[in-house]
């Protein structure tokens, strides 16, 4: 059950990565740095929520509330940095990415300090249950139903709305969608906002049941990448099956043996870059 | 609140224009004979990015809080002291400014190191630099019998592993028909060599204690629920636990939420090092918990402690870990050695003075009294206790405290950590 949690959150920041990347090509590395805002605003909102005489139960409003609204941070860096490189080397896009990694862990020290900070015992308020013989946070199961709920969301979004068939589009031939009227500059704004929402609200998730400290936004960007490797890059259903995969597998290792825990992840990213270059569900495109 | 860069820079150049304009004018005033009356200059390395960083800003802060107190009484010998702060980040690059502060700076000593990786590197350059240099942190014991046999101008912080052996001397007096033990520790020195000397250490006092399992998840891991489901399903008596950053806050709460120490005991050697994040809500009563070498609240501290806990909270809202003593004593037995070397020789000691002055040099402390063995070792206590939630904060505290020494805890000069722990009476 701790590997479905975790895989849960890894799936949040693996579909912000997907979607970047399917519609705008571009491989996000600071979607580890956006994780680790949604995380400190999280904590921020609720610190500010229950310090005001909000009702503790209730803290998981504030908490995705800010989560989201810090993922607005996505129209400054899209508009500000990344429309300027669309046409350069993806060298360039990965360098830009990676400096707003090093800024963000920077800013995130100077605002927040360099201490670990966490929302205290809240993470207890929801209880326990019993589940298939094991003791889970109810708050777990929590997050648990919401990263499925986001995955339905956007599966249905993709599928079956007007928006959805324009990302769709821009992701398989930009240069057509432009050609039919797409105005692209505003998909791309809207798209790499919602990536970086996906980011910080698996930020602001995961943190009651964990401290933040500024490093671990680039923790997480490599267990994503596994994800996106094994999943295929640009696929959503990949970044599902991946990140169950990863979460999953490396819960069993611990299990069965401890040793092998990051091992087994790399192992798997190898056979599949080996056997299906592409991933498992590399063909389709977002 | 921690330190942010920019007040960071504030502070050191703050510190800086002090030492410049305002305090030469007191010291021509009290400068005694024979000594310079420009300020002495004081290199220091703290941590600023990482793991570490509120280790290295809890140094950083003791050492400031010294600097104000000795410069506001007319400095040493009254030569106003001036703090010059550099950051230590990787080995290459800590080495190269270490030599800055030596050669550009020209700094009299030079204090701080926390890792260990960068305290090894840092060993050789001391020697061939010829400047003293006193170490808060960083030095197992394995790596510096390597690399420092000798020094001459390096002074190394205690053993990383005294705390293993504080708690696994504990461990029997506290808990009781203890057969089955698992550990968890980072995947770095650190970790290993603490589960290593604790296993050694229980096994003199529990012969037939089984060590059921050992988990090393790499540092900087904050998902430990999988790691919990495999202790609960190993079902030892006892967790021992050697996280001493956010990580120990985490497994806390983690294993809070699956109710891990309500069917076993635990122990966590260092998790004092984040004590005011382990808060009642998720810390339960009667855990073995180890403060290092400074322990904020104890009843029989000194009025310095206590003066040193009430301002260090009311200016950063926080209540000061080990790491400041650390900090705090380095720079106190060096000035307590200037002046022991001045009262023979009436003038400012050499550097080479100030070395065999602090050789066996004992001073006041935070948290006491604390030395320097005469092969260049810090020693002094430890502070273990259990946890309780009897006490004014909305976190846990120990009670009762226990104070162990490094005279009995540490191994002695020369012996090798594994045959000095087997050769124990019990």
């Amino acid at each position: 059950m701790g590997g479905v949690f975790h895989a849960a959150i890894l799936f949040l920041v693996a579909a912000g990565l997907q979607l970047v990347f399917g519609v705008q090509k571009i491989f996000n590395l600071a979607c580890g740095s956006f994780y680790a805002l949604g995380a400190y605003t999280g904590i921020s909102a609720v610190g500010y929520f229950v310090g005001h005489g909000g009702p503790p139960i209730l803290f998981i409003v504030p908490l995705v509330a800010g989560g989201l609204a810090v993922g607005l941070v996505g129209v400054v860096v899209e508009r500000g940095l990344l429309r300027f490189v669309y046409d350069r080397d993806e060298t360039f896009q990965l360098l830009l990415t990676f400096a707003l990694v090093l800024m963000l862990e920077d800013l995130i020290r100077m605002t927040w300090g360099a201490a670990p900070a966490s929302t205290g015992g809240l993470y207890l308020a929801y209880g326990q249950a019993r589940l298939l013989g094991a003791t889970v946070p109810v708050y777990n199961l929590i997050v648990i139903a919401a990263s499925l709920a986001v995955a339905l969301g956007m599966g249905f979004m993709l599928t079956r709305t007007a928006f959805g068939r324009i990302i769709r589009a821009a992701a398989d031939n930009r240069e057509m969608a432009e050609a039919l009227g797409v105005d692209m500059r505003g998909v791309y704004a809207r798209v790499f906002t919602l990536g970086t929402m996906l980011g910080t609200l698996g930020g602001a998730l995961v943190i009651p049941a964990t401290a933040a400290m500024s490093e671990m936004g680039i923790e997480l960007i490599v267990e994503a990448f596994a994800v996106v490797v094994i999943g295929g890059l640009g696929s959503m259903r990949g970044a599902f099956l991946g990140a169950l995969v990863v979460g999953v597998l490396r819960s069993v290792a611990i299990w069965v043996y401890p040793e092998l825990e990051m091992l087994l992840i790399y192992l798997i990213v190898i056979a599949v870059l080996l056997w299906r270059p592409r991933g498992l569900f590399g063909t389709a495109a977002a | 609140m921690a330190t942010t860069r920019r007040e960071f820079i504030k502070v050191a150049g703050g510190a800086a224009a002090a030492g410049a304009v305002g305090f030469p004018a007191v010291a021509r005033a009290q400068a005694k004979s024979g000594v310079p009356s420009d300020p002495v200059k004081i290199g220091v390395l703290a941590i600023r990015a990482g793991i570490a960083a509120p280790v290295g800003a809890a140094g950083l802060r003791g050492t400031e809080w010294w600097a104000e107190r000795v410069n506001k009484s007319g400095g040493i010998l009254g030569r106003p002291v001036q703090l010059v702060v550099e950051e230590e980040s990787n080995p290459k690059d800590t080495v190269e400014r270490y030599r800055k502060l030596i050669l550009q700076d020209k700094v009299e000593v030079v204090i701080g190191g926390i890792s260990t990786g960068v305290t090894l590197a840092l060993g050789p350059v001391a020697e061939e630099m010829e400047t003293p240099w006193l170490s808060w942190d960083g030095t197992t014991q394995k790596g510096v019998e390597e690399t420092m046999p000798n020094p001459k101008w390096a002074f190394r912080s205690v053993d990383n592993e005294v705390e293993a052996i504080v708690a696994g001397r504990l461990t029997p007096k506290y808990f009781k028909g203890i057969k089955t033990v698992a550990g968890i520790g980072n995947d770095y020195s650190y970790g290993h060599d603490c589960w290593e000397t604790y296993q050694a250490v229980l096994k003199r006092y529990i012969p037939d204690v089984k060590f059921v399992l050992e988990l090393f998840p790499k540092l900087g891991v904050t998902d430990f629920t999988s790691h919990i489901a495999a202790i609960q399903q190993a079902k030892p008596d006892l967790l021992m636990c050697s996280f001493w950053s956010g990580d120990a806050t985490i497994i806390m709460k983690q294993a809070a939420a699956v109710g891990l120490f309500k069917s076993m005991k635990g122990v966590f050697t260092t998790a004092g090092g984040v004590h005011d994040s382990l808060k009642k809500e998720f810390t339960p009563e009667g855990l073995l918990l180890g403060y290092n070498t400074m322990y904020f609240d104890d009843p029989k501290g000194s009025p310095l402690l206590k003066q040193f806990v009430r301002e260090y909270k009311a200016k950063y809202n926080e209540y000061p870990a080990y790491e400041c003593d650390h900090a705090y004593f380095n720079i106190e037995s060096y000035k307590a050695a200037v002046e022991k070397a001045y009262a023979a020789s009436k003038k400012w000691p050499s550097k080479v003075e100030v070395v065999k002055a602090l050789e066996g040099i004992e001073v006041d402390s935070l948290s006491g009294r604390r030395s320097w063995r005469p092969d260049h070792v810090q020693m002094c206590n430890f502070y273990q206790g259990l946890t309780t939630h009897k006490n004014s904060y909305d976190f846990a505290t120990i009670n009762p405290v226990e104070v162990v020494s490094t005279t009995v805890a540490m191994k002695p000069a020369g012996a090798k950590l594994i045959e000095w722990i087997n050769s124990w009476k019990i």
